[in-house]
């Protein structure tokens, strides 16, 4: 059948799709020079289109709210409770304002007045109780998932009052209320959570509170949104009232790179999403901006496997903490607008601390390491011990598209230290079934991932309450233990910040994880003319705030 | 007694005739069927599924036990052939079931995109008669140097692969001249574009068949006379060659749907069109079973239908095909005969 035709094909027509887009840019650009400006004046109204290399899967708002694709529709159809800004700064929303008891495990929400969805009914208690037992829990048997990263120690909620929520927690979780600002937690009209999974599925049937509405769909195609005249409870942060300005946004899938961006140029579009950053720079010049937020959450590196050789001994794992020039990797892979790591969570995050120092590239200091190991180096360059070489396999991730680039500079930096680097690149279904943490064929996981408090990094360290134990060390560092276990009991953010400075030294001391670069996992090319667009925390555009230009 | 014989002959004609599409439908039911089930296996045998590869996304974080419950939800753990049974007994009461990706009616899905792939092919074809026509009429017409670069046109076209064709289009009419925007993949000067990019490798099988009808009427006798009479070039090709030599012309287009939906795949993704092509592009890529099954089922049903229509119109166009040899390959003379002998006598 046509259908299984080899995936050659499609690399040929991607790459002849690119040459000629691009030979038709390059044909563009010599004849136009520069990009069309606005003219400073404000306008009213006025319609914004958005390519966007994908538009995900599902719609069913649980399984899709964190995509990083269905992701933008979600923020701009639903609100949150609490607003998160790309600092981390938490402000009220849809929640006025809250209270916490003492040990951070009930917290009370105080709803704003008058805050309704498109349907006209009520963003009241009962509402938001309903929300978040959804978003805790999920329903599996039915096909809607939990959000990922809830707080798992999530007991209840009830409605005190039509406008007061009483939220408990069975252990301290300070992270509760940021996480009302992350982009798994939207509000959706009760309505709509109680449609079985395959009528949520339907975009039009998903009734949020938020600035636009759907005007309409076509599953794997676009989504129309229209603004919501009698919206007026947007974040306070966002310095924006009543309704948006712009009267349609329009999300359209076009799978080519280089067509979005040809678009945008062109004036066919006003935002291409993910353009490959090394096309960025003469568009840079022209005027165009390049708009690279950085998510709240833990940079892009490798979770090493303690429990597997050659990382067992952590004079290896520090070598390879050393050997690691991410100068060279943010120079060759990525542009400016992506930032050197500071530690293994973003600099953004609230409670991230400098540790750059542990972090700077010493080769001298790596291969010492590795001799003291007892890794010798051979006539072909590759380090021994008792016979064996010092192998290592790197599994890209295929979730993030530079990966696969950023690894094959980690294997070439590596392999000068006397490393025989190997590169087993799948797909996201192989990949899914062959990597994952802890296996014992994947020494080096590679993983990034977004969260909003600080305190989800407790969850991950070992085995303790079920944690992820990224490491593989279950509970055999007493430290590490005993870090996470503070910072998972802390109270208030004061308390704990010394400890998450701690945790981070100790973690980078240990070559737990080796970090390669902060993260930048949204890339948008955006028209001169569109201006006032604002970025939250887990660095997705929000156009409610934005207008265009004459 | 002369018209009851008739009439019972008649009878016994639709009878056979019945019986002839009994066994015609029953063939194409089995097709279908044996469709379904070849896909599923095919599908199945592949590595992993489009929902465990979504939830174990670090990003998610479940715990093994949220993973475990979704999975049954979606079927998924259980065996391959209790998972083929469940889906043939809902696929025979025309159910197609939900997809695994968009968790959405793959009947929904299908009916969604099914007029933009119909809009599509039904374009190309247009395009492609229309070109084959005028280009067998330039070979019959035209001056001979012209005459002759026309009839390389088809092998031409012919070796040209549909997305070059497509990509060029894109280039100078939507980039360098700006006659179709990229974005507005469904406006009419989009479609017609793609229609011609999917259209001219089939116009290239009808042009050549065309070309060597028309060649071999012209060589026949009725042809050398109406000249000898003074008949014009362009009125012989319209009053006497023509229809003689369009015939064959309604199997190859019967032949080429197959090539409209599948070049409708390439097409599609190319111009940025939603359609049954980049439906089957995303399903594949995510391994979206019910969909691909779905979209191979309609498929054979297109091809057996199209089939099926030229088979009947086909003794309507030429008065030569003889419908009683038709009938009677199906249904052997023998069972005919006593019948027909009892009821003469």
């Amino acid at each position: 059948m046509t259908f299984t035709r080899p995936r050659r094909l499609w690399r040929t027509v991607a790459a002849l799709t690119a040459a000629l887009t691009l030979s038709a840019g390059c044909a563009a650009s010599g004849t136009g020079g520069g990009a069309a400006q606005g003219n400073g004046k404000k306008q009213e109204g006025g319609d914004v289109t958005f390519l966007i290399d994908s538009l995900g899967d599902t719609w069913i708002p649980n399984n899709s709210s964190i995509s990083s694709f269905q992701g933008h529709i979600w923020g701009h159809v639903a609100d949150k409770l609490v607003y998160v800004d790309e600092n981390g700064e938490v402000s009220p929303w849809v929640a006025e304002s809250w209270e916490q008891n003492d040990d951070a495990t009930e917290f009370t929400l105080h709803l704003k007045d008058g805050v309704t969805f498109s349907d006209g009914s009520p963003v009241d208690a009962d509402a938001v109780v309903a929300n978040l037992d959804i978003w805790a829990d999920g329903r599996p048997d039915d096909g809607i998932n939990p959000i990922g990263l809830f707080p798992a120690t999530y007991e209840s909620a009830k409605a005190v009052d039509p406008l007061t929520v009483q939220v408990s927690f069975n252990a301290p979780t300070l992270g509760f209320i940021p996480t009302l600002g992350y982009h798994g937690s939207i509000l959706l009209s009760p309505k709509t959570l109680a449609l079985p999974a395959e009528e949520q599925a339907d975009l039009s049937n998903d009734i949020g509170s938020g600035p636009f509405t759907v005007a309409s769909w076509k599953e794997g195609d676009s989504v129309v949104l229209e603004k919501r005249d009698d919206y007026d409870w947007g974040p306070e942060a966002l310095d924006h009232e009543g309704p948006a300005t712009l009267d349609t946004l329009t999300y359209k899938l076009v799978a080519e790179p280089s067509v979005r961006t040809a678009a945008v140029q062109s004036g066919q579009a006003q935002v291409a999403y993910n353009p490959s950053p090394q096309e960025l720079g003469p568009f840079k010049e022209q005027g165009y901006t390049v708009a690279a937020p950085r998510y709240l959450g833990f940079v892009n590196g490798f979770a090493l496997n303690t429990q597997v050789a050659p990382f067992d001994d952590v004079r290896v794992r520090q070598a390879v903490q050393k050997g690691i020039d991410r100068e060279q990797i943010l120079d060759t892979v990525y542009t400016s607008d992506w930032l050197p790591a500071e530690s293994f969570i973003q600099s953004n995050v609230p409670g991230a601390t400098d540790h750059s120092d542990q972090l700077a590239f010493d080769p001298k200091a790596a291969a010492a390491l590795l001799d003291e190991a007892g890794w010798t180096e051979g006539a072909d360059g590759i380090r021994t011990k008792g016979g064996k070489p010092l192998a290592l396999t790197l599994y890209p991730n295929p979730y993030l598209a530079t990966s696969k680039s950023v690894d094959e500079l980690v294997a070439q930096q590596l392999g000068d230290l006397g490393f025989d680097v190997d590169i087993q690149a799948y797909d996201v279904v192989t990949y899914g079934e062959k990597v994952a943490v802890g296996n014992p064929s994947v020494p080096a996981y590679e993983i990034t991932r977004s969260f909003i408090d600080a305190g989800t990094v407790a969850g991950i360290l070992t085995d303790t309450n079920g944690g992820e134990d990224w490491f593989n060390v279950g509970q055999s560092d007493p430290k590490l233990t005993e870090l996470g276990n503070q910072v998972a009991s802390s109270v208030s953010t004061e308390e704990r910040a010394p400890v998450l400075d701690e945790l981070q030294g100790y973690v980078l001391d240990q070559a737990y994880f080796v970090p390669l670069t902060q993260i930048v996992q949204r890339l948008y090319l955006q028209s001169p003319k569109l201006k006032g667009v604002t970025y939250n925390g887990v660095a997705y555009a929000n156009y409610y705030t934005a207008y265009l230009e004459g | 007694m002369t018209v009851t014989r008739t009439s019972r002959g008649a009878r016994l004609a639709s009878r056979a005739y019945v019986a002839y599409a009994a066994q015609r439908t029953a063939q194409a039911v089995a097709v279908v069927l044996l469709a379904y089930c070849f896909t599923f296996l095919v599908i199945s045998v592949l590595p992993g599924d489009p929902v465990t590869a979504t939830l174990r996304n670090p990003q998610n974080n479940f715990t093994e036990e949220e993973v475990q419950r979704i999975i049954a939800y979606y079927g998924l753990d259980r065996p391959v052939w209790v998972q083929l049974w469940e889906a043939l007994s809902r696929f025979v009461q025309g159910d197609l079931g939900l997809s695994l990706r968009s968790n959405l009616p793959v009947t929904r899905l299908i009916g969604d995109v099914l007029d933009s792939t119909l809009v599509l092919a039904g374009s190309a074809l247009v395009v492609a008669m229309v070109l084959a026509f005028a280009i067998a009429y330039g070979t019959r017409n035209a001056p001979t140097p012209v005459a002759k670069v026309l009839r390389a046109f088809p092998s031409l076209f012919l070796s040209v692969p549909s997305f070059v064709i497509g990509l060029l289009l894109i280039n100078v009419f939507a980039f360098q001249l700006g006659l179709f925007q990229v974005i507005d993949s469904e406006g009419p000067a989009a479609t017609f574009f793609a229609a011609v990019a999917l259209g001219i490798p089939v116009s290239a099988q009808v042009a050549e068949v065309l070309i060597t009808n028309l060649d071999h009427e012209a060589r026949q006798e009725y042809a050398g006379f109406a000249t000898s009479r003074g008949l014009s070039r362009s009125r012989l090709f319209w009053r006497h060659l023509l229809k003689p030599s369009s015939l064959p012309v309604v199997t190859v287009v019967a032949l080429t749907v197959g090539e409209l939906l599948g070049g409708a795949l390439i097409t599609e993704t190319i111009f940025g069109r939603t359609g049954i092509g980049s439906l089957v592009q995303r399903s594949v890529t995510t391994q979206d079973l019910p969909v691909l099954q779905a979209v191979v089922v309609l498929a054979a049903v297109v091809f057996v239908v199209v089939n099926l229509v030229v088979d009947l119109i086909y003794p309507l166009l030429d008065p030569r095909v003889d419908l009683r040899g038709a009938t009677r390959r199906v249904r052997p003379v023998s069972d005919l005969e006593p019948l027909e002998q009892g009821a003469a006598a």
